[in-house]
């Protein structure tokens, strides 16, 4: 393993760097067995997932067809109540962040994504968005791809407690942090985890996988920890709505948080996930999803805003996905069940702005569900080649699409 | 004495009870792995007696309106009772020298994984668990007819918002995928019409108690997996656990917690190969009753079950549970109990909060990071404040067999030895650098 030091570390943030305007004193980091920072106009990959399906029809809402009133009177939005872009179609009103994206043509929406036959099982489709396997494999697409990169426990990082299936690789996976910060064991208790942790040839795979998430602990926590105390960067030109942003804090907003102080600090880490649940809108819709996608787009639009203020908003992309969309058809709990497609959102610089695939068409449901127009196989192809240089087909076998969504 | 008898021992009581008392693996040892899974298996459970009343779970009745000078004292007594319901269980968990039905009772809670979270109402969810408790070892059909009238699995799945005239999903398709049959042994058309059959059903929230709306109900016989029939519930309930799909899934579901949650992903027996398929054959056959007992004892004895390759990831609850017993700590006893409960949402593993209906996860997914910090932090109080007197009382250069007897690991790598090495003259950093070695986190 490449042996990370300190001194390139110090050099690459020292003066005029973005890490000592926000106060990261390099002190900090002389104590800490500091990875390589990630050079400037690397890019970044953040993967939003929204658990439980989120309802695409009430998120890029087809608010003009008559259909979509007529399928679901109790859940539909009118005119007045959404936000238009254009084909007819409008952002849900929650989403005033997202809209000023659109504007300023740095939101790419994804139109009827979805996989051939789709599955309604929460665990089955998100499986599959997740392995990027039609079939049950283990790996997670974002792990396969970490096998493809030098090691580095840093390159991929979720939150929460356990490891998404998203990062798991056969011998590698992605990190986890926990939301609340690391607090590094120190001294005697240190030494012994240290040395009670060591590789060992011995080890079967998980015995091996316990004694690396020990390591890993001292390697991830002596950087992160000291990034985490400090405070974010500023989002000055993040729009104000009027009555406030919609959304606020939370768990997503909290995790977003984290990730931008972590890129402010030029960590060494290409892909990030997080993620927000509650989707699984079966019944009242309107004001849950309403709010969660308020989340959503105020915590991705202040992200960004944050980006531009450190100046990594070039590198960053932020790609937006639900395992499922929902039926067309509200049920009679003011709700919606499991569907089929959805939209998927790519955020940033690099995006280009606009419409991607076909608005599924509602005269045309194919056993009453959305038809799936665009395969997410071919979303990830491009986020595989344009954000994470490399070509599709090594993490996701026999396949070969891609969208032209970044420039070039 | 042989290092398969030893892991064979160690699987046992890790996997099958909550991990070894002090002493517990030593016998298990002296009298062989025939004899420790007879009476393990057999042990039965305590009369519990009325545990509600005594440890005060009760109907909260309707929440108070936001704002009313009641809903402090509501909240006060929800959190209290959620509290108390979570502590007993660890604590028979903890406790008892053979919990093999709170092992069951826990795997069940996986299996149907209904949470508070959404439940809300600590008697709802207490008794609940209690159904679940009743049947862990006793008979699948039975446990599925109480479930599908369960007021928390219902609310859980919005079971109560399923009418004939306009039908809610959610329960039907849990019913099918994750609870009986598995995934893909059904049809879209299944759901809709298991869907009707489970229409009508009315839960009050707060004392979890069911009905049947026959206005709300579907008039008229149901097609389900190719049988026409007047469905009910409850006649639904059985006519799935008796088909042949759930024979499969169910075995399969228990071979993936006990056995090996790699080899048994995805809820199918036949993706297995050679002495895994073979064991995982006869459980399947012993499933044929539908009669849990047998089912575990045949899973126990088969040879995947004491097979070197079938490693395992020690879940919080399974880890800390057996930290606990190891230490002598009971947690309602503690001097600050609900350090444990803390602990257990830190590390993402709190009873009665499954993170969805698909239950927890199983292997890697618990070893992380943010994990490993949790972990060795938690090791250095609960050494601390237990009760290390097995290894405290040996001779300093026989404490890391002791200690491996004491914990029921059956053998220490070299690498964790040299770590042993520096800690020998203090039981209590000794005790914490074992419980967290790759040994220990990991059932071998």
């Amino acid at each position: 393993m490449r042996e990370i030091t300190r001194r390139s570390f110090i050099k690459l943030t020292g003066a005029g760097a973005v890490v000592a305007t926000h106060s990261i004193s390099t002190f900090d980091f002389a104590h800490a067995a500091a990875p390589r920072p990630l050079p400037a106009g690397t890019p970044i990959l953040v993967v939003v997932t929204l658990n439980g399906g989120n309802d695409g029809l009430n998120t890029v809402v087809p608010y003009l067809d008559p259909i979509y009133k007529s399928s679901r009177p109790q859940l539909a939005y009118n005119e007045d109540q959404v936000l238009p872009i254009g084909d007819g179609l409008a952002l849900n009103g929650s989403m005033a962040g997202f809209k000023s994206l659109w504007d300023n043509k740095q939101l790419a929406i994804v139109r009827g994504v979805g996989y051939p036959n789709p599955d309604r099982s929460h665990f089955s489709s998100m499986a599959i968005w997740q392995s990027a396997s039609l079939t049950p494999i283990k790996t997670g697409w974002i792990g396969r791809w970490i096998e493809t990169q030098p090691k580095n426990p840093f390159l991929a990082i979720s939150f929460g407690t356990t490891l998404p299936a998203l990062f798991l690789g056969n011998k590698r996976s992605g990190s986890v942090l926990p939301i609340g910060g690391l607090q590094v064991p120190k001294g005697r208790v240190a030494n012994d985890i240290k040395r009670s942790s060591k590789m060992t040839k011995s080890d079967g795979r998980l015995s091996a996988s316990a004694a690396r998430s020990m390591r890993d602990l001292f390697t991830v926590a002596d950087t992160v920890g000291p990034i985490l105390r400090n405070p974010a960067p500023p989002a000055a030109d993040l729009p104000t709505v009027i009555g406030g942003n919609a959304g606020g804090e939370s768990n997503l907003s909290s995790q977003f948080e984290v990730v931008a102080k972590l890129i402010a600090a030029n960590v060494p880490t290409r892909v990030w996930s997080v993620s927000l649940g509650g989707f699984d809108t079966h019944a009242n819709e309107l004001s849950a999803q309403s709010a969660l996608l308020g989340t959503v787009s105020y915590s991705i639009s202040k992200f960004m805003s944050q980006m531009r203020a450190i100046g990594r908003s070039k590198d960053v992309a932020v790609m937006v996905y639900s395992e499922f969309g929902r039926r067309v058809r509200a049920n009679a709990s003011d709700g919606t069940d499991h569907g089929t497609s959805g939209p998927v959102f790519l955020i940033g610089e690099r995006v280009v702005g606009g419409f991607y695939g076909e608005q599924p068409p509602l005269n045309q449901l194919k056993a009453d569900d959305l038809s799936v127009t665009t395969d997410f196989r071919s979303v990830y192809g491009s986020v595989l080649e344009s954000v994470l240089a490399t070509p599709v087909d090594k993490v996701i076998s026999g396949w070969n699409d891609r969208l032209a969504i970044f420039k070039a | 004495m042989s290092t398969e008898e030893r892991i064979a021992n160690a699987r046992l009581v890790h996997r099958i009870s909550f991990g070894p008392k002090p002493g517990q693996f030593r016998k298990m040892m002296k009298q062989g792995f025939k004899v420790s899974a007879k009476q393990l298996l057999t042990s039965g459970q305590p009369d519990y007696g009325d545990v509600k009343t005594a440890i005060g779970i009760a109907d909260l009745g309707r929440e108070p309106k936001p704002n009313s000078p009641s809903l402090s004292s509501y909240a006060v007594a929800k959190r209290a009772q959620l509290r108390n319901m979570s502590l007993w269980w660890l604590d028979q968990m903890v406790d008892q020298d053979f919990p093999f039905v709170e092992r069951m009772t826990w795997f069940w809670h996986g299996h149907w994984a209904t949470s508070f979270a959404k439940v809300d109402e600590p008697v709802v969810m207490f008794d609940h668990i209690a159904k679940l408790r009743k049947h862990a070892i006793g008979d699948f059909s039975q446990m599925c007819e109480e479930m599908v009238m369960d007021g928390g699995l219902i609310f859980w799945l919005d079971g109560q918002l399923n009418t004939a005239r306009s039908p809610n999903e959610n329960l039907s398709r849990e019913l099918l995928e994750l609870f009986t049959l598995g995934v893909n042994q059904y049809s879209e058309t299944d759901v809709k019409e298991a869907a009707k059959a489970l229409a009508g059903l009315k839960v009050v929230k707060n004392s979890g108690l069911v009905s049947k709306d026959a206005r709300r109900s579907f008039v008229g016989a149901t097609t389900v997996l190719g049988e026409t029939n007047y469905f009910e519930p409850v006649t639904l309930a059985r006519y799935l656990s008796l088909k042949p799909a759930c024979q499969s899934f169910i075995p399969a579901r228990l071979m993936y917690r006990f056995v090996s949650a790699a080899t048994f992903e995805g809820g199918d027996l036949m993706m297995a190969h050679g002495k895994q398929k073979l064991s995982a054959r006869l459980v399947k056959s012993a499933f044929a009753t539908r009669q849990i007992l047998p089912t575990m004892k045949v899973l126990v004895m088969s040879p995947a079950f004491q097979g070197l390759a079938n490693s395992q990831v020690k879940s919080p609850v399974e880890w800390l549970v057996a930290v606990l017993r190891a230490l002598r700590i009971v947690p309602s006893r503690y001097w600050n109990p609900d350090y444990f409960l803390k602990l257990l949402e830190n590390l993402g593993q709190r009873p009665y909060f499954p993170p969805s209906v698909g239950g927890w996860p199983a292997d890697e997914a618990w070893l992380s990071v943010a994990s490993s910090q949790t972990l060795i932090d938690a090791a250095q109080t609960l050494a601390r404040d237990g009760d290390t007197s097995p290894i405290a009382k040996i001779a300093k250069r026989e404490r890391p067999d002791a200690l491996a007897d004491w914990l029921g690991v059956a053998e220490w790598s070299k690498r964790t030895l040299i770590a042993f090495e520096d800690a020998l003259s203090n039981p209590a950093r000794l005790t914490a650098l074992a419980i967290c070695s790759p040994e220990y986190l990991v059932s071998i």
